[in-house]
């Protein structure tokens, strides 16, 4: 199926040759192949590609029009395009990778800015903005709360030991403690799940409330390569230095403000690569008081890292990652050690079979 | 008629104008009206979508309209396009 604009022709792009011509495209106006895409689109002027563009999950991204096209609506067309086939696919709330010296472009086209890094990534959504609505929420929530909160941001694939230690630390520390659940569902446990265990396994916490990540915390648009396994190439290591610096400044831009967070805490990372380089990240953003080569308002408050190192049992670190690995490997009594008594009763009732099951099966990092 | 699906109808280049309608889980009319030329023609805008709507007695949708300076009668084709479809199963 192909559609016509301005006799260009539409095209959902395959071959090795098309894929060769879009990537010089890509390059040619100092962009780089996303990681992970679904649709890839051109237009074609006879055989010739001059604009392309991807859809990620919920991201367009790769978005770029030949020198010799532009200004023609070329842009508009692959970008409403896009807009269609995610509609169709039941996706509504829709982002936008591009790097910040083109943002306007896509504000022209009903498109808002979410984060920008100075001369790096920004994220922009479609439609008004939705953030404004998030960040409403999350001050109605912190209304009746103290002024001085702190922020976890955590996974719990599934809840731990070392996840309770964490957040029994970091509610000793402050007044008042935020837990935020990675929402996105693309873990061997799911959202569902993780969430419920994460709530019985601080419930004795008095000043702790347990809540959903929601979209702009460490998701398929914030951060998407948290999701995937890493190269080791230096493009893909790019790529997650850049998810991770719009990831921590939209928490500190937007998040931390709305619910008077001055302070964040994390484990420190021995296993996972991808976590590791966010961390250091997290610290050098979060904290920075020299905000303008970041890029937002000096009278944004600094939040201060904590960063807390990992609990451990008999001299070895306790993570999810670790738990994953002995129930793959069949090792259930070892893995009762490590998660507290909440987790555990859930790994042996009968709605954890399908979840365990996966995790035999897989090899995922997640 | 409630509206079944998430549909879209026109697009953004310049002189068209966007239509998404998306079910919403309540029985009413959420609007979500952007223009470049809001200044001048957003009521009108705001006025025909909502005829069309009340029109069509459809129920339980977001509707996000934008506008790239399209004409009237192209608003009006958009949005029924999108209305007819958003209810079609």
């Amino acid at each position: 199926m192909s559609e016509t604009f301005f006799g260009l022709e539409e095209r959902i792009l395959h071959t090795k040759d098309e894929l060769a011509q879009r990537e010089a495209l890509l390059t040619s106006r100092g962009l780089t192949v996303p990681e992970g895409e679904e649709l890839v689109l051109g237009l074609f002027d006879g055989e010739q590609l001059v604009a392309t563009g991807a859809l990620v999950r919920n991201v367009l991204q790769g978005i770029a029009v030949d020198m010799s096209h532009e200004g023609e609506g070329v842009a508009a067309a692959i970008v409403s395009s896009l807009i269609k086939r995610a509609v169709d696919r039941g996706i509504t709330q829709i982002f936008l990778y591009t790097v910040s010296e083109d943002i306007s472009r896509f504000e022209n086209l009903g498109f808002s800015k979410v984060a920008a890094v100075p001369k790096g990534a920004a994220l922009l959504e479609w439609g008004s903005a939705g953030i404004e609505s998030y960040l409403s929420s999350l001050k109605a929530l912190a209304e009746d709360k103290p002024d001085h909160a702190g922020a976890v941001v955590i996974n719990c694939n599934p809840f731990t030991l070392g996840h309770r230690a964490l957040i029994e630390y970091a509610s000793s520390h402050v007044p008042w403690l935020y837990v935020l659940v990675v929402e996105e569902d693309r873990s061997l446990f799911p959202f569902r799940v993780r969430y419920r265990l994460v709530q019985e396994g601080v419930a004795d916490l008095r000043n702790v409330t347990v809540m959903k990540g929601g979209p702009y915390i460490i998701s398929s648009a914030t951060f998407p390569t948290y999701f995937i396994r890493p190269d080791a190439n230096e493009a893909s290591q790019r790529a997650v230095r850049m998810h991770a610096s719009l990831d921590v400044s939209i928490f500190r831009m937007h998040i931390a403000p709305a619910l008077k967070v001055a302070d964040r805490f994390v484990g420190t990372e021995p296993y996972c690569p991808t976590t590791s380089v966010y961390n250091e990240i997290m610290k050098i953003i979060l904290q920075a008081r020299e905000t303008e080569a970041f890029g937002f308002d000096a009278k944004i408050p600094p939040v201060t890292v904590h960063e807390i190192p990992r609990f451990e049992i008999g001299g070895t670190p306790v993570s999810a990652s670790k738990v994953r690995d002995m129930i793959r490997e069949g090792n259930l009594s070892e893995v009762q050690k490590l998660v507290p008594k909440t987790t555990w009763d859930w790994l042996k009732s009968d709605e954890a079979v399908p979840v365990m099951e996966r995790i035999r099966q897989s090899d995922s990092r997640h | 008629m409630r509206v079944l699906k998430s549909v879209t109808a026109g697009s953004l280049e310049s002189s068209d104008v966007l239509v998404t309608i998306m079910p919403l889980s309540e029985d009413r009319i959420e609007y979500d009206i952007e223009s470049i030329v809001i200044k001048q023609y957003g009521r009108r805008i705001r006025k025909v979508t909502e005829d069309m709507v009340e029109i069509a007695k459809i129920t339980g949708a977001r509707i996000h309209v934008q506008d790239r300076g399209a004409l009237e009668c192209t608003l009006r084709a958009r949005l029924e396009t999108a209305i007819e479809r958003s209810i079609a199963c």
